[in-house]
Protein backbone atom coordinates (compact mmCIF):
# COMPACT_ATOMS: atom_id res chain seq x y z
CA UNK A 1 0.00 0.00 0.00
CA UNK A 2 2.61 2.10 0.75
CA UNK A 3 6.52 1.64 0.49
CA UNK A 4 9.25 3.94 1.60
CA UNK A 5 12.48 2.68 -0.54
CA UNK A 6 16.09 4.14 0.66
CA UNK A 7 14.10 8.00 1.42
CA UNK A 8 16.25 11.34 1.85
CA UNK A 9 14.33 14.15 2.27
CA UNK A 10 16.78 17.37 2.67
CA UNK A 11 15.30 20.68 3.32
CA UNK A 12 16.96 24.13 2.71
CA UNK A 13 17.57 24.43 7.02
CA UNK A 14 19.17 21.12 6.88
CA UNK A 15 18.36 16.84 5.96
CA UNK A 16 14.90 15.62 7.61
CA UNK A 17 15.15 12.24 6.67
CA UNK A 18 17.63 9.82 6.23
CA UNK A 19 17.93 6.13 4.72
CA UNK A 20 13.98 5.27 5.13
CA UNK A 21 12.91 2.16 4.72
CA UNK A 22 9.51 0.59 5.62
CA UNK A 23 6.17 -0.47 4.65
CA UNK A 24 2.56 -0.36 5.72
CA UNK A 25 -0.17 -3.05 4.49
CA UNK A 26 -3.43 -2.82 4.30
CA UNK A 27 -5.64 -1.96 7.93
CA UNK A 28 -2.58 -1.53 9.84
CA UNK A 29 -2.43 0.85 12.70
CA UNK A 30 1.14 2.54 12.99
CA UNK A 31 2.26 5.01 15.18
CA UNK A 32 4.88 7.58 14.40
CA UNK A 33 6.45 8.25 17.61
CA UNK A 34 9.63 11.10 18.16
CA UNK A 35 9.98 14.24 19.77
CA UNK A 36 9.46 17.95 17.34
CA UNK A 37 11.63 17.63 14.21
CA UNK A 38 12.34 13.97 14.35
CA UNK A 39 10.32 13.96 10.86
CA UNK A 40 7.07 12.62 11.80
CA UNK A 41 5.11 15.59 9.45
CA UNK A 42 7.71 14.79 6.78
CA UNK A 43 6.68 11.74 6.47
CA UNK A 44 2.80 12.06 6.56
CA UNK A 45 3.66 14.89 3.96
CA UNK A 46 5.98 12.67 1.74
CA UNK A 47 2.51 9.64 1.60
CA UNK A 48 0.58 12.93 0.92
CA UNK A 49 2.69 13.92 -2.11
CA UNK A 50 2.80 17.16 -0.90
CA UNK A 51 6.56 16.96 -0.75
CA UNK A 52 8.98 14.64 -2.63
CA UNK A 53 12.05 12.95 -1.85
CA UNK A 54 15.50 14.10 -3.00
CA UNK A 55 16.28 10.46 -3.06
CA UNK A 56 14.92 7.32 -2.70
CA UNK A 57 11.32 6.55 -3.70
CA UNK A 58 8.44 6.86 -2.08
CA UNK A 59 5.31 4.57 -3.13
CA UNK A 60 2.02 4.87 -2.96
CA UNK A 61 -0.77 2.75 -4.27
CA UNK A 62 1.76 1.92 -6.40
CA UNK A 63 2.45 5.47 -7.70
CA UNK A 64 5.85 6.63 -7.67
CA UNK A 65 5.89 10.19 -6.01
CA UNK A 66 8.56 11.37 -8.28
CA UNK A 67 7.16 10.19 -11.67
CA UNK A 68 3.64 11.04 -10.39
CA UNK A 69 1.67 13.24 -12.57
CA UNK A 70 -0.48 16.00 -11.24
CA UNK A 71 -3.72 14.18 -11.89
CA UNK A 72 -1.72 10.65 -10.33
CA UNK A 73 -1.39 13.01 -7.31
CA UNK A 74 -5.15 14.33 -7.23
CA UNK A 75 -6.37 10.69 -7.71
CA UNK A 76 -3.52 9.19 -4.44
CA UNK A 77 -5.46 12.06 -2.43
CA UNK A 78 -8.96 11.05 -2.98
CA UNK A 79 -8.10 7.27 -1.63
CA UNK A 80 -5.98 9.50 1.50
CA UNK A 81 -7.78 11.43 4.32
CA UNK A 82 -5.80 13.49 6.07
CA UNK A 83 -5.87 15.58 9.64
CA UNK A 84 -3.46 18.12 9.32
CA UNK A 85 -1.34 19.44 12.18
CA UNK A 86 -2.55 23.07 11.21
CA UNK A 87 -6.33 22.19 10.88
CA UNK A 88 -6.74 23.81 7.51
CA UNK A 89 -10.64 24.05 7.63
CA UNK A 90 -12.19 26.45 5.36
CA UNK A 91 -12.75 29.36 7.75
CA UNK A 92 -15.96 31.04 6.21
CA UNK A 93 -17.53 27.68 5.15
CA UNK A 94 -19.90 26.05 8.10
CA UNK A 95 -19.22 22.75 9.35
CA UNK A 96 -21.28 21.07 7.23
CA UNK A 97 -19.83 22.57 3.86
CA UNK A 98 -16.48 21.56 5.33
CA UNK A 99 -17.52 18.36 6.04
CA UNK A 100 -18.97 17.38 2.82
CA UNK A 101 -16.21 19.19 0.40
CA UNK A 102 -14.19 15.99 -0.53
CA UNK A 103 -17.39 14.13 -1.40
CA UNK A 104 -18.41 17.45 -3.23
CA UNK A 105 -15.11 17.22 -5.42
CA UNK A 106 -15.60 13.74 -6.47
CA UNK A 107 -19.04 14.09 -7.58
CA UNK A 108 -21.50 12.91 -5.46
CA UNK A 109 -25.22 13.54 -5.64
CA UNK A 110 -26.29 16.15 -3.11
CA UNK A 111 -28.63 13.73 -1.44
CA UNK A 112 -26.06 11.32 -0.92
CA UNK A 113 -23.96 13.82 0.59
CA UNK A 114 -26.30 14.91 2.98
CA UNK A 115 -26.77 11.59 4.16
CA UNK A 116 -23.04 10.79 4.65
CA UNK A 117 -22.56 14.25 6.36
CA UNK A 118 -25.49 13.52 8.84
CA UNK A 119 -23.97 9.81 9.56
CA UNK A 120 -20.43 10.79 10.20
CA UNK A 121 -21.43 14.00 11.90
CA UNK A 122 -23.50 11.65 14.17
CA UNK A 123 -20.54 9.60 14.34
CA UNK A 124 -18.17 11.80 15.83
CA UNK A 125 -20.84 13.60 18.28
CA UNK A 126 -20.64 17.19 15.98
CA UNK A 127 -24.43 17.12 14.27
CA UNK A 128 -25.26 19.77 16.40
CA UNK A 129 -22.20 21.97 15.00
CA UNK A 130 -23.28 21.09 10.98
CA UNK A 131 -24.70 24.89 10.91
CA UNK A 132 -21.61 26.28 13.05
CA UNK A 133 -18.05 28.05 11.53
CA UNK A 134 -14.80 26.37 12.88
CA UNK A 135 -13.85 29.28 14.81
CA UNK A 136 -16.95 28.86 16.61
CA UNK A 137 -15.98 25.23 18.13
CA UNK A 138 -13.95 23.50 20.59
CA UNK A 139 -10.54 22.51 20.34
CA UNK A 140 -11.97 18.46 20.43
CA UNK A 141 -14.77 19.85 18.34
CA UNK A 142 -12.15 21.28 16.22
CA UNK A 143 -10.10 18.08 15.71
CA UNK A 144 -13.49 15.99 15.42
CA UNK A 145 -14.26 17.93 12.65
CA UNK A 146 -11.26 17.47 10.78
CA UNK A 147 -11.56 13.78 11.21
CA UNK A 148 -15.02 14.23 9.66
CA UNK A 149 -13.57 15.83 6.49
CA UNK A 150 -10.94 13.41 6.31
CA UNK A 151 -12.79 10.14 6.44
CA UNK A 152 -16.30 11.33 5.03
CA UNK A 153 -14.92 9.59 1.34
CA UNK A 154 -13.80 6.25 3.09
CA UNK A 155 -10.22 6.10 2.32
CA UNK A 156 -7.59 3.54 2.21
CA UNK A 157 -5.46 5.27 4.87
CA UNK A 158 -5.91 7.88 7.24
CA UNK A 159 -3.05 10.28 8.24
CA UNK A 160 -3.83 11.94 11.81
CA UNK A 161 -0.70 15.02 12.32
CA UNK A 162 -0.69 15.17 16.32
CA UNK A 163 -4.09 14.91 16.83
CA UNK A 164 -4.88 15.24 20.24
CA UNK A 165 -2.29 17.89 20.70
CA UNK A 166 -3.34 20.82 23.16
CA UNK A 167 -6.75 18.78 24.28
CA UNK A 168 -7.88 18.15 27.71
CA UNK A 169 -8.01 14.42 28.56
CA UNK A 170 -12.06 13.92 27.83
CA UNK A 171 -11.77 15.32 24.07
CA UNK A 172 -8.56 13.58 23.70
CA UNK A 173 -9.96 10.42 24.52
CA UNK A 174 -13.33 10.96 21.99
CA UNK A 175 -10.80 12.09 19.19
CA UNK A 176 -8.78 8.58 19.82
CA UNK A 177 -12.24 6.39 19.96
CA UNK A 178 -12.90 8.14 16.75
CA UNK A 179 -9.70 7.46 14.97
CA UNK A 180 -9.91 3.61 16.10
CA UNK A 181 -13.99 3.49 14.84
CA UNK A 182 -12.38 4.60 11.95
CA UNK A 183 -9.71 1.90 11.85
CA UNK A 184 -12.02 -0.49 12.26
CA UNK A 185 -14.06 0.06 9.30
CA UNK A 186 -11.12 -1.10 7.46
CA UNK A 187 -8.92 2.38 7.17
CA UNK A 188 -5.46 1.93 7.69
CA UNK A 189 -4.29 4.63 10.63
CA UNK A 190 -0.75 6.55 10.36
CA UNK A 191 -0.64 8.67 13.31
CA UNK A 192 2.36 11.15 14.34
CA UNK A 193 2.42 11.90 17.92
CA UNK A 194 5.02 12.32 20.17
CA UNK A 195 3.04 11.82 23.73
CA UNK A 196 3.92 8.21 24.61
CA UNK A 197 0.78 7.76 26.60
CA UNK A 198 -1.16 7.48 23.21
CA UNK A 199 0.85 4.17 22.43
CA UNK A 200 -0.60 2.40 25.51
CA UNK A 201 -4.23 3.22 23.97
CA UNK A 202 -4.36 0.98 21.01
CA UNK A 203 -2.57 -2.01 19.63
CA UNK A 204 -0.41 -1.10 17.22
CA UNK A 205 3.03 -0.96 15.24
CA UNK A 206 5.09 1.96 16.67
CA UNK A 207 8.41 3.12 14.33
CA UNK A 208 9.77 5.42 16.90
CA UNK A 209 11.82 7.90 14.79
CA UNK A 210 15.06 10.50 15.77
CA UNK A 211 16.35 12.76 13.76
CA UNK A 212 14.90 11.54 10.67
CA UNK A 213 15.52 8.05 11.44
CA UNK A 214 13.56 4.88 12.62
CA UNK A 215 15.23 3.76 15.52
CA UNK A 216 12.49 1.28 16.35
CA UNK A 217 9.81 -0.42 14.67
CA UNK A 218 7.79 -2.89 17.06
CA UNK A 219 4.52 -4.16 18.09
CA UNK A 220 3.40 -3.08 20.94
CA UNK B 1 -22.78 15.98 -9.90
CA UNK B 2 -19.18 17.42 -10.53
CA UNK B 3 -21.42 20.45 -12.36
CA UNK B 4 -23.33 20.84 -10.02
CA UNK B 5 -20.48 21.75 -7.58
CA UNK B 6 -18.65 23.76 -10.15
CA UNK B 7 -21.74 25.97 -11.19
CA UNK B 8 -22.34 26.68 -7.07
CA UNK B 9 -18.73 27.20 -6.25
CA UNK B 10 -18.55 29.55 -9.20
CA UNK B 11 -21.61 31.58 -7.79
CA UNK B 12 -21.20 30.93 -4.19
CA UNK B 13 -17.35 32.24 -4.43
CA UNK B 14 -18.79 35.84 -5.52
CA UNK B 15 -20.65 35.65 -2.17
CA UNK B 16 -17.64 34.40 -0.24
CA UNK B 17 -15.50 37.50 -1.56
CA UNK B 18 -18.12 40.08 -2.26
CA UNK B 19 -16.24 42.99 -2.08
CA UNK B 20 -12.39 41.91 -4.08
CA UNK B 21 -15.84 40.56 -6.85
CA UNK B 22 -16.87 44.00 -7.15
CA UNK B 23 -13.78 45.40 -7.01
CA UNK B 24 -12.65 43.26 -10.09
CA UNK B 25 -15.99 44.18 -12.27
CA UNK B 26 -15.27 47.82 -11.19
CA UNK B 27 -12.08 47.57 -13.22
CA UNK B 28 -13.50 45.08 -16.25
CA UNK B 29 -16.53 47.53 -16.53
CA UNK B 30 -13.92 50.46 -16.73
CA UNK B 31 -11.92 48.54 -18.93
CA UNK B 32 -14.78 48.23 -21.64
CA UNK B 33 -16.27 51.17 -21.13
CA UNK B 34 -12.47 52.36 -22.28
CA UNK B 35 -12.61 49.61 -25.42
CA UNK B 36 -16.26 50.44 -26.60
CA UNK B 37 -15.83 53.99 -26.14
CA UNK B 38 -12.57 53.67 -28.53
CA UNK B 39 -14.58 51.93 -31.03
CA UNK B 40 -17.88 54.14 -31.17
CA UNK B 41 -15.52 57.25 -31.09
CA UNK B 42 -13.83 56.09 -34.17
CA UNK B 43 -17.05 54.81 -35.77
CA UNK B 44 -18.17 58.68 -34.91
CA UNK B 45 -15.38 60.46 -36.47
CA UNK B 46 -15.56 58.26 -39.00
CA UNK B 47 -18.85 59.13 -39.78
CA UNK B 48 -18.45 62.81 -39.34
CA UNK B 49 -15.57 63.06 -42.25
CA UNK B 50 -17.86 60.74 -44.11
CA UNK B 51 -20.29 63.82 -44.55
CA UNK B 52 -17.56 65.84 -45.54
CA UNK B 53 -17.77 64.06 -48.67
CA UNK B 54 -20.58 64.56 -51.45
CA UNK B 55 -23.05 62.46 -51.24
CA UNK B 56 -21.83 61.12 -54.33
CA UNK B 57 -18.24 60.94 -55.80
CA UNK B 58 -18.77 61.86 -59.38
CA UNK B 59 -21.34 63.18 -61.76
CA UNK B 60 -21.52 62.38 -65.85
CA UNK B 61 -22.93 64.86 -67.88
CA UNK B 62 -24.30 63.77 -70.95
CA UNK B 63 -25.01 65.27 -74.40
CA UNK B 64 -28.05 67.42 -74.61
CA UNK B 65 -28.94 64.81 -77.75
CA UNK B 66 -29.00 61.79 -76.00
CA UNK B 67 -31.85 59.99 -76.70
CA UNK B 68 -33.66 58.08 -73.62
CA UNK B 69 -31.88 54.82 -75.86
CA UNK B 70 -28.86 56.35 -75.24
CA UNK B 71 -29.09 57.19 -72.15
CA UNK B 72 -30.58 53.47 -70.84
CA UNK B 73 -27.90 51.84 -72.78
CA UNK B 74 -24.94 54.21 -70.74
CA UNK B 75 -26.99 53.65 -67.35
CA UNK B 76 -26.49 49.51 -67.97
CA UNK B 77 -22.93 50.05 -68.60
CA UNK B 78 -22.39 52.32 -65.76
CA UNK B 79 -24.32 49.98 -63.39
CA UNK B 80 -22.32 46.97 -64.32
CA UNK B 81 -18.93 48.58 -63.68
CA UNK B 82 -17.53 46.53 -60.45
CA UNK B 83 -17.35 48.39 -57.17
CA UNK B 84 -20.85 50.68 -58.14
CA UNK B 85 -22.66 51.32 -54.68
CA UNK B 86 -25.16 53.53 -56.24
CA UNK B 87 -25.87 55.47 -59.53
CA UNK B 88 -28.71 57.79 -59.94
CA UNK B 89 -29.80 58.94 -63.03
CA UNK B 90 -30.90 63.40 -62.96
CA UNK B 91 -32.96 64.67 -66.30
CA UNK B 92 -32.77 67.87 -67.47
CA UNK B 93 -35.67 68.71 -65.49
CA UNK B 94 -34.31 67.67 -62.06
CA UNK B 95 -30.76 69.65 -62.76
CA UNK B 96 -33.56 72.58 -63.01
CA UNK B 97 -35.01 71.54 -59.45
CA UNK B 98 -32.28 71.35 -58.07
CA UNK B 99 -30.74 74.69 -59.51
CA UNK B 100 -34.12 76.23 -58.53
CA UNK B 101 -33.54 75.14 -54.71
CA UNK B 102 -29.78 75.92 -54.56
CA UNK B 103 -30.01 79.39 -55.91
CA UNK B 104 -33.88 80.01 -55.36
CA UNK B 105 -34.01 81.20 -59.31
CA UNK B 106 -36.01 79.32 -61.76
CA UNK B 107 -33.57 78.44 -64.81
CA UNK B 108 -36.00 78.86 -67.24
CA UNK B 109 -37.32 82.19 -66.11
CA UNK B 110 -33.80 83.77 -67.41
CA UNK B 111 -33.32 81.65 -70.36
CA UNK B 112 -35.88 79.92 -72.64
CA UNK B 113 -34.11 77.03 -72.89
CA UNK B 114 -33.26 74.56 -69.98
CA UNK B 115 -29.73 74.74 -70.72
CA UNK B 116 -28.81 72.28 -67.34
CA UNK B 117 -27.77 68.49 -68.95
CA UNK B 118 -28.87 65.42 -67.89
CA UNK B 119 -26.52 63.21 -65.84
CA UNK B 120 -25.74 60.44 -63.62
CA UNK B 121 -24.65 60.72 -60.22
CA UNK B 122 -22.03 57.62 -58.98
CA UNK B 123 -20.85 56.25 -55.72
CA UNK B 124 -18.13 53.70 -55.04
CA UNK B 125 -17.78 50.88 -52.76
CA UNK B 126 -15.86 52.18 -49.82
CA UNK B 127 -13.40 49.53 -51.33
CA UNK B 128 -12.92 50.09 -54.54
CA UNK B 129 -12.96 53.87 -53.55
CA UNK B 130 -9.18 54.84 -54.50
CA UNK B 131 -8.30 58.08 -56.98
CA UNK B 132 -6.77 55.33 -59.19
CA UNK B 133 -9.53 53.82 -59.42
CA UNK B 134 -11.96 56.25 -59.67
CA UNK B 135 -9.51 57.37 -62.80
CA UNK B 136 -9.03 54.40 -64.70
CA UNK B 137 -13.50 54.09 -64.56
CA UNK B 138 -13.47 58.06 -65.76
CA UNK B 139 -11.14 57.12 -68.69
CA UNK B 140 -13.33 54.55 -69.82
CA UNK B 141 -16.59 56.66 -69.44
CA UNK B 142 -15.32 59.26 -71.54
CA UNK B 143 -15.01 56.95 -74.23
CA UNK B 144 -18.25 56.39 -74.34
CA UNK B 145 -20.49 58.31 -76.76
CA UNK B 146 -22.82 60.69 -75.73
CA UNK B 147 -21.29 61.56 -72.44
CA UNK B 148 -20.03 65.42 -72.45
CA UNK B 149 -18.25 65.91 -69.12
CA UNK B 150 -17.35 64.05 -66.31
CA UNK B 151 -17.36 66.48 -62.50
CA UNK B 152 -14.86 64.71 -60.15
CA UNK B 153 -13.34 66.77 -57.53
CA UNK B 154 -10.29 65.17 -57.31
CA UNK B 155 -8.66 67.25 -54.47
CA UNK B 156 -11.23 67.48 -51.97
CA UNK B 157 -11.65 63.50 -52.67
CA UNK B 158 -7.85 62.59 -51.96
CA UNK B 159 -8.07 65.11 -49.15
CA UNK B 160 -10.78 62.83 -47.33
CA UNK B 161 -9.56 59.14 -48.41
CA UNK B 162 -6.17 60.73 -46.51
CA UNK B 163 -7.73 62.04 -43.43
CA UNK B 164 -10.08 58.67 -43.12
CA UNK B 165 -6.83 55.98 -43.44
CA UNK B 166 -5.22 58.46 -40.71
CA UNK B 167 -7.88 58.02 -38.47
CA UNK B 168 -8.00 53.74 -39.35
CA UNK B 169 -4.33 54.05 -38.60
CA UNK B 170 -4.43 55.93 -35.64
CA UNK B 171 -7.61 54.18 -34.20
CA UNK B 172 -6.11 50.56 -34.94
CA UNK B 173 -3.29 51.32 -32.71
CA UNK B 174 -4.91 53.26 -30.02
CA UNK B 175 -7.64 50.98 -29.54
CA UNK B 176 -5.08 47.81 -29.68
CA UNK B 177 -3.31 50.56 -26.78
CA UNK B 178 -6.56 50.21 -25.03
CA UNK B 179 -7.15 46.55 -25.13
CA UNK B 180 -3.50 45.87 -23.92
CA UNK B 181 -3.59 48.86 -21.14
CA UNK B 182 -7.08 46.81 -19.94
CA UNK B 183 -5.80 43.23 -19.93
CA UNK B 184 -3.38 44.53 -17.70
CA UNK B 185 -5.74 46.06 -15.28
CA UNK B 186 -7.51 43.55 -15.34
CA UNK B 187 -5.25 41.22 -14.63
CA UNK B 188 -4.03 42.62 -11.75
CA UNK B 189 -7.40 42.92 -10.17
CA UNK B 190 -8.21 39.48 -11.01
CA UNK B 191 -4.63 38.52 -9.42
CA UNK B 192 -5.12 40.06 -6.07
CA UNK B 193 -9.21 38.56 -6.61
CA UNK B 194 -7.56 35.20 -6.32
CA UNK B 195 -4.65 35.89 -4.43
CA UNK B 196 -7.22 36.31 -1.46
CA UNK B 197 -8.63 32.85 -2.40
CA UNK B 198 -5.23 31.27 -1.95
CA UNK B 199 -6.08 28.94 1.07
CA UNK B 200 -9.03 27.70 -0.73
CA UNK B 201 -7.34 26.47 -3.25
CA UNK B 202 -4.49 24.59 -1.89
CA UNK B 203 -6.89 23.12 1.09
CA UNK B 204 -9.21 21.74 -2.15
CA UNK B 205 -6.30 20.45 -3.87
CA UNK B 206 -4.78 18.37 -0.40
CA UNK B 207 -8.21 17.19 -0.54
CA UNK B 208 -7.69 15.96 -3.66
CA UNK B 209 -9.47 17.94 -6.33
CA UNK B 210 -7.86 17.70 -9.83
CA UNK B 211 -6.63 21.14 -11.27
CA UNK B 212 -9.86 20.73 -13.41
CA UNK B 213 -12.12 20.76 -10.31
CA UNK B 214 -9.95 23.98 -9.37
CA UNK B 215 -9.87 25.91 -12.11
CA UNK B 216 -13.41 25.25 -13.69
CA UNK B 217 -15.19 27.35 -11.08
CA UNK B 218 -12.81 30.53 -11.09
CA UNK B 219 -13.20 29.98 -15.01
CA UNK B 220 -17.55 29.95 -14.61
CA UNK B 221 -17.09 32.96 -11.75
CA UNK B 222 -14.65 35.06 -14.47
CA UNK B 223 -17.55 34.98 -16.82
CA UNK B 224 -20.17 36.12 -14.77
CA UNK B 225 -17.88 38.93 -13.61
CA UNK B 226 -16.80 39.88 -17.22
CA UNK B 227 -20.65 39.50 -18.32
CA UNK B 228 -21.85 41.96 -15.45
CA UNK B 229 -18.91 44.33 -16.23
CA UNK B 230 -19.88 43.93 -20.23
CA UNK B 231 -23.29 44.87 -19.30
CA UNK B 232 -22.69 47.67 -16.81
CA UNK B 233 -20.33 49.33 -19.71
CA UNK B 234 -23.00 48.94 -21.86
CA UNK B 235 -25.32 50.78 -19.82
CA UNK B 236 -22.96 53.86 -18.56
CA UNK B 237 -21.85 54.18 -22.96
CA UNK B 238 -25.60 54.06 -23.36
CA UNK B 239 -26.35 56.63 -20.49
CA UNK B 240 -24.15 58.92 -21.73
CA UNK B 241 -25.16 58.88 -25.38
CA UNK B 242 -28.62 59.46 -24.21
CA UNK B 243 -27.27 62.48 -21.73
CA UNK B 244 -25.38 63.92 -24.63
CA UNK B 245 -28.78 63.72 -26.52
CA UNK B 246 -30.90 65.02 -23.78
CA UNK B 247 -28.43 68.18 -23.01
CA UNK B 248 -28.30 68.99 -26.56
CA UNK B 249 -24.74 68.47 -26.75
CA UNK B 250 -24.10 66.42 -29.71
CA UNK B 251 -26.73 63.75 -31.31
CA UNK B 252 -24.05 61.11 -32.14
CA UNK B 253 -24.86 59.75 -35.41
CA UNK B 254 -23.06 56.42 -34.11
CA UNK B 255 -24.43 54.92 -31.20
CA UNK B 256 -23.79 51.53 -29.31
CA UNK B 257 -27.71 51.10 -28.92
CA UNK B 258 -27.27 51.07 -32.94
CA UNK B 259 -24.76 48.24 -33.22
CA UNK B 260 -25.90 45.20 -31.52
CA UNK B 261 -22.29 43.88 -33.07
CA UNK B 262 -20.88 45.96 -30.93
CA UNK B 263 -22.79 45.28 -27.79
CA UNK B 264 -21.87 41.42 -28.57
CA UNK B 265 -18.84 42.66 -28.87
CA UNK B 266 -18.31 44.46 -25.25
CA UNK B 267 -19.88 41.61 -23.35
CA UNK B 268 -17.97 39.04 -25.27
CA UNK B 269 -14.96 40.85 -24.86
CA UNK B 270 -15.68 41.22 -21.31
CA UNK B 271 -16.19 37.37 -20.78
CA UNK B 272 -13.43 36.06 -22.48
CA UNK B 273 -11.25 39.05 -20.78
CA UNK B 274 -12.18 37.90 -17.19
CA UNK B 275 -12.32 34.04 -17.39
CA UNK B 276 -9.51 33.72 -19.34
CA UNK B 277 -7.76 36.08 -17.20
CA UNK B 278 -9.28 34.11 -14.12
CA UNK B 279 -7.79 30.66 -15.59
CA UNK B 280 -4.80 32.04 -16.01
CA UNK B 281 -4.40 33.40 -12.53
CA UNK B 282 -5.15 30.38 -11.30
CA UNK B 283 -2.82 27.75 -13.37
CA UNK B 284 -0.19 30.20 -12.21
CA UNK B 285 -1.06 30.02 -8.62
CA UNK B 286 -1.68 26.35 -9.12
CA UNK B 287 2.57 26.10 -10.26
CA UNK B 288 3.17 26.85 -6.17
CA UNK B 289 0.41 24.60 -4.52
CA UNK B 290 1.44 20.45 -4.77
Amino acid sequence: MIQFDRVHLRYDSGISLRDLNFRVDPNEFIYLFGPSGSGKSSILRLIYMELFPNAGEVNVFNINSIRARRQDIAKVRQNIGMVFQVSRLLPDRDVYANIALPLELLGFPSKEVRQKVTHIADELNIRSRLNHYPHELSGGEERRLSLARASINLPDILLVDEPTAHLDEISKKSVMEAICRIHDRGTSVIFATHDDSLLRQHNARVLTLDSGTIIEDRIV
Amino acid sequence: MKLNYIIREGIVGIRRSTMAFMNSVFSVTIALVLVAVGVLFVDNGLEFIGQLQADYDLEIFLENEADAGIKQELATIISEYPGIFRMDYLSKEDAAALYNAEFGEDVLSLLDDNPLPSSFRVTFEETYRSTNYIQAFINSMEALPMVDEIMFKRDLFDRVQGIMKSIYVVAAAAIFLIILSTVFLTSNNLRLMILSRYDFIETVRLLGASDFMVKAPFFLEGGLLGFIGGVFAILIISGFEFALKYFHIIDLPSRIMNHPELMIGTLLFGIALSSLGMLKTVRRMLRFVA
